[in-house]
């Protein structure tokens, strides 16, 4: 009880911006849990990691919210995978997510960075 | 094996978290790891698999689900492993509900049920004025048109009960069927629309017809036609007239009276072809009274009741209409009566309404029914008390099951939401058994509650009140039986047992626990009692009723009822008297036949009631001249066992030739010349001048003619040899079991005349119990509660002085181990038994004492009779507490001390 209630506060810590990352890293092509999570490791100079244990939830999540709906597929090395692939309501989910998400970097900055802005 | 969808997802998830696993480990050995340390690495990156999986599956959503499925799964199995007290919770839920909701239908469709129709708070009885004899509201047919023609544009419906008649349809065995006489806008009145053809038009109504129309009721065209549309257009034959089906009634209107439903409704112009008989009262004899021919015509035979359609707000107007219609008819009533009180109030009287609501049924019933509803209410909580002890008992031997998994973490929540899903399992099981038996048991009740002669027929459909209640009964015992005894429960036990074995096994349970079961206990004991009470002041009423002095031998006598209502006999009526005497010299030739006598009367609704005016007297009150008659042939007193008091029996010489005589009885005789000798007086139908047209020759003692709950009437007997008619019926007084005549009886008949069909035959005592049906219904039904709670009580008895003993195993091994003998430990388990006896008994003696006095007029006896049966209730309810309690204290006192204070 106690260690599932710590999983579920980083799940919630990262919800937002984790659901946003899964998605962008699914614009391009359906992928597999393991490669979107190299993905966002890889794209992020190794900075951020997408834990299994907060990955998995967050996609079966999104499954359930239909932003993305998935499919087993054999990979390149002819191993089965469950690959994940955006919806077409995953792909405006994502619009709006970048849109907020550029919103708030920028008003994060005008905050931090006031000299610059002026 | 089912393999629910979440399966299915579950192994998929578990499948993709190992692909992920066996990447990461790939890709590892692909950068040059060691394979055993890359996953071990590749594991320790991921974490706990299992908890991901958990975290993952509960963004499916289905965990609520899932897990009412393992608590189902875990419940069933707790079930399994106690088939006692699943046992008993689904018998005493299947009872307790079934009983209340069998009671609660029948009460439903006699009490509470509306007709079928749109309006039915406009419809009312209509009643103009009694009859002079039966005291009925029933009308002549010129009466009925006058007031019809009145108000034209009020619906007035005129009704009569014809008797049974006999159905034919070509190739097929004839059987009898009951009928109604109804206007031709009887159905069109109550907006009664066909299921199938039509319903009377006023053509139908015509005298006279090749074929006549003939309209049935739903369930019987079904029945008998395999269904509404096909029995439209039949040909069948009814007391050998022709007839054809037009229509067929909805499936819900059974007739406007609750409980007699007819088979099928017929126009009132068949009374003119004179083959339905049909009751009927008038002025007496000597009114120019014509029985045999049409009554259409004839304003002096009263035998239709009204019945009309009115809004509330013009009832006022329409019967003053009536009023006016009718006062020739009120003056011609008051001819009947020679008693000025009785003339003058009948031109006062008004015509009133009644609503269908008053009826007979509805009076006779009502208080039984309500009586019956509380009975069953109390076993229903019997049930629940005893349940929900018995639920204590067991959630106490699971204490530390469920201490410790409440210790392991789960929560109090969960542990309650388990033990009450298991009862409503229980609930949920119990209710179908108890919609079945309470389905099956209103049939019964119904056949219990009808009289001998004609089975009750009611809308027993299940309805929406029917169903709220089941519904209602069923949460009421979930909440009784479960869950206020887990939630105390979990509250307060478990954390007292919690963490000791040793606590748990010894005397855990506190004082206030103890005390709990105990009033629990005690308040069956009460509600026991009061079953029981009552259920032997029923069966001692009823026994009464069945063996009480009749003033008849009704334990011998067998009544013989003969087909002589046919034109064979009828037209040539000087003959029967011959025919009487050989079929009573025949009878009484016959081995084991003491007797035999013929009787104008058939059964116990002979109900044939007269009016004797006394010769030289012109002071008599309607009070002192109405009585009942019959005309009875040679031996009919001797047959019967009724003593002649003074005076003499019919003799041979009585003919139609010689003087007239009557035989009255001690009753008529106090009622007319009070202790005067009646033999040598002059009698006759009507005041002076035709007031001695018998001469009073005999005095019988009074016999209870009209059923043995009822009254001895007065009656007047007539000699049937004097008054050549056909009788209803042949009495044969047998020297033994009467019964056993039967065959022989039938034999004889057909030697006497082939051709006299026998309609049926049954013993004296048969017939005068006939219409006990609120008795027997009363009798049997609360004898069943009793047992019932009986064996409620008891299993309880048994199941918490069980757990008692059970937990104070150890304590017994000491005390004996300390000296206390095995009788001591006996006794002392024995004697909580009798503190909880004595604690229940006060309280529902008091209770009991309340109900035989509410009850008090459905019994025989006083109250203070009746509650003697409270003692030995008492005694028969202490003897099952102590058998039950005998067998725990006896496992206690033998145990091996050693064994007990081991097993710790």
């Amino acid at each position: 009880m106690a260690e599932s209630t710590k999983y579920q506060n980083r799940i919630e810590m990262l919800q937002g911006t984790l659901d946003m990352l899964v998605l962008r890293a699914l614009q391009r092509e359906p992928m597999h849990g393991y490669a979107i999570a190299q993905v966002i490791r890889k794209r992020s100079g190794e900075v951020l990691t997408a834990e299994t244990g907060s990955l998995y939830p967050a996609l079966h999540r999104l499954e359930r919210q239909k932003w993305v709906k998935s499919e087993w597929k054999l990979t390149e090395s002819k191993q089965r995978a469950k690959y994940y692939q955006l919806t077409a309501l995953g792909k405006k989910q994502l619009k709006t997510d970048h849109e907020r998400w550029l919103q708030l970097v920028r008003a994060i900055s005008a905050v931090m960075e006031p000299e610059v802005q002026s | 094996m089912i393999r629910w969808p979440w399966e299915r997802a579950k192994e998929s998830l578990s499948e993709e978290l190992e692909t992920h696993l066996q990447m990461a480990i790939a890709e590892r050995i692909a950068r040059g790891e060691d394979p055993s340390q890359a996953r071990t690495a590749a594991l320790r990156e991921i974490g706990n698999l299992p908890l991901i999986e958990d975290v993952t599956r509960e963004r499916w959503g289905w965990m609520r689900l899932e897990n009412l499925l393992h608590d189902t799964r875990y419940a069933l199995r707790q079930l399994r492993r106690a088939p006692a007290f699943t046992a008993t919770a689904l018998l005493t839920l299947a009872f307790g509900i079934g009983a209340n909701l069998g009671v609660f239908q029948l009460l439903y469709a006699v009490i509470l049920a509306e007709l079928p129709i749109p309006h039915p708070e406009e419809v009312v009885r209509i009643h103009a004025a009694r009859t002079p004899f039966d005291q009925s509201w029933t009308i002549s047919y010129p009466a009925y048109q006058r007031l019809r023609a009145a108000t034209p544009d009020v619906p007035l419906m005129a009704t009569a009960y014809a008797q049974d008649a006999t159905l034919v349809i070509p190739n097929r065995a004839p059987i009898d069927v009951s009928c109604r006489l109804v206007s031709d806008n009887y159905f069109s009145g109550l907006e009664v629309n066909a299921a199938a053809g039509r319903m009377f038009a006023q053509a139908d109504d015509l005298m006279g017809q090749d074929e006549w129309p003939v309209v049935l009721r739903y369930d019987f065209a079904r029945n008998t036609f395999g269904s509404a549309h096909q029995a439209v257009g039949t040909h069948i034959f009814l007391n050998k007239r022709a007839f054809v089906v037009i229509g067929v009634a909805p499936k819900r209107f059974l007739g406007d009276v609750p409980g007699i439903a007819p088979d099928m409704w017929l126009p009132l112009a068949l009374q003119s072809t004179g083959a339905f008989a049909v009751p009927w009262d008038s002025l007496g004899p000597g009114y120019d009274v014509h029985l045999g021919k049409p009554w259409y015509n004839q304003p002096t035979i009263f035998w239709l009741e009204l019945t009309a359609r009115i809004p509330a707000d013009r009832r006022a107007a329409v019967l003053a209409h009536w009023d006016q219609a009718f006062r020739n008819d009120r003056e011609v009533m008051t001819e009947a009566t020679a008693d000025p009180s009785v003339k003058a109030a009948l031109l006062h009287a008004k015509t009133g309404i009644a609503p269908l609501s008053e009826n007979g049924m509805r009076k006779k019933f009502t208080a039984p029914l309500t009586l019956l509803m509380a009975l069953s209410a109390s076993i229903f909580l019997v049930g629940c008390l005893n349940l929900a002890n018995l639920q204590l008992a067991r959630l106490h031997a699971r204490a530390h099951e469920l201490s410790v998994r409440m210790a392991l973490g789960a929560s109090s929540g969960r542990l309650i939401r388990q033990i009450v899903l298991e009862d409503a399992l229980l609930v949920a099981g119990g209710s179908v058994c108890a919609f079945v038996l309470g389905r099956s048991a209103s049939s019964i009740l119904v056949h219990w509650a009808s009289n001998r002669n004609s089975l009750f027929t009611f809308d027993l459909h299940p309805n929406l009140p029917l169903v709220a209640l089941g519904v209602g009964l069923m949460l009421l015992s979930l909440l009784c039986f479960s869950i206020l005894p887990a939630v105390i429960f979990i509250r307060n036990g478990v954390d007292q047992t919690a963490g000791s074995r040793a606590k748990v096994a010894g005397i855990s349970q506190t004082a206030r626990q103890r005390v709990r079961s105990n009033v629990l206990l005690g308040a069956q004991v009460s509600l026991s009692l009061l079953l029981s009470t009552m259920s032997a002041c029923f069966a001692a009423t009823l026994v009464h009723w069945e063996t009480m002095d009749v003033g008849m031998d009704r334990e011998h006598v067998l009544i013989v009822h003969p087909e002589l209502h046919q034109p064979r006999y009828t037209d040539h009526s000087e003959r029967l008297p011959e025919l009487y005497s050989r079929i009573q010299e025949r009878l009484q030739a016959l081995p084991g036949v003491r007797s035999a006598a013929v009787e104008m009367c058939g059964s116990i609704h002979c109900g044939w009631i007269t009016a004797l005016y006394v010769h030289g007297r012109n002071d008599l009150t309607d009070a002192q001249v109405h009585g009942q008659e019959d005309h009875v042939g040679l031996g009919f007193f001797s047959t019967l066992g009724i003593p002649i008091l003074r005076g003499r029996d019919f003799a041979a010489s009585d003919t139609d030739k010689a003087q007239h005589v009557a035989i009255i009885s001690r009753g008529y005789a106090r009622q007319l010349f009070g202790d005067a000798d009646p033999i040598g007086q002059w009698v006759g139908y009507s005041p002076a001048p035709n007031d001695h047209k018998f001469l009073i020759v005999g005095e019988v003692a009074d016999a209870r003619v009209n059923g043995a709950e009822r009254e001895a009437p007065p009656m007047i007997y007539m000699s049937i040899n004097q008054n050549p008619a056909p009788v209803n019926s042949i009495r044969v007084r047998a020297v033994g079991d009467p019964q056993q005549l039967s065959e022989s009886v039938r034999q004889a008949l057909r030697e006497v005349d082939p051709t006299l069909p026998v309609s049926g035959i049954v013993p004296l005592a048969t017939e005068l119990n006939g219409d006990l049906g609120t008795e027997k219904l009363l009798a049997r039904l609360a004898g069943i509660y009793a047992s019932l709670t009986l064996l409620l009580v008891a299993i309880g008895f048994y199941g918490v002085m069980s757990s008692r003993t059970a937990r104070r195993m150890s304590e017994f091994g000491i005390r004996l181990a300390l000296g206390a003998t095995r009788r001591h430990i006996q006794m002392l388990i024995i004697g909580q038994t009798a503190r909880i006896l004595l604690a229940g008994i006060l309280p529902g003696a008091i209770l009991a004492v309340l109900a035989v006095h509410i009850a008090s007029h459905l019994l025989y006896g006083s109250v203070t009779a009746n509650s003697l049966a409270i003692i030995a209730a008492s005694l028969i309810l202490a003897f099952a507490g102590f058998v039950a309690t005998f067998i725990p204290a006896y496992r206690a006192a033998f145990a091996d001390p050693l064994e007990s204070l081991r097993s710790e």
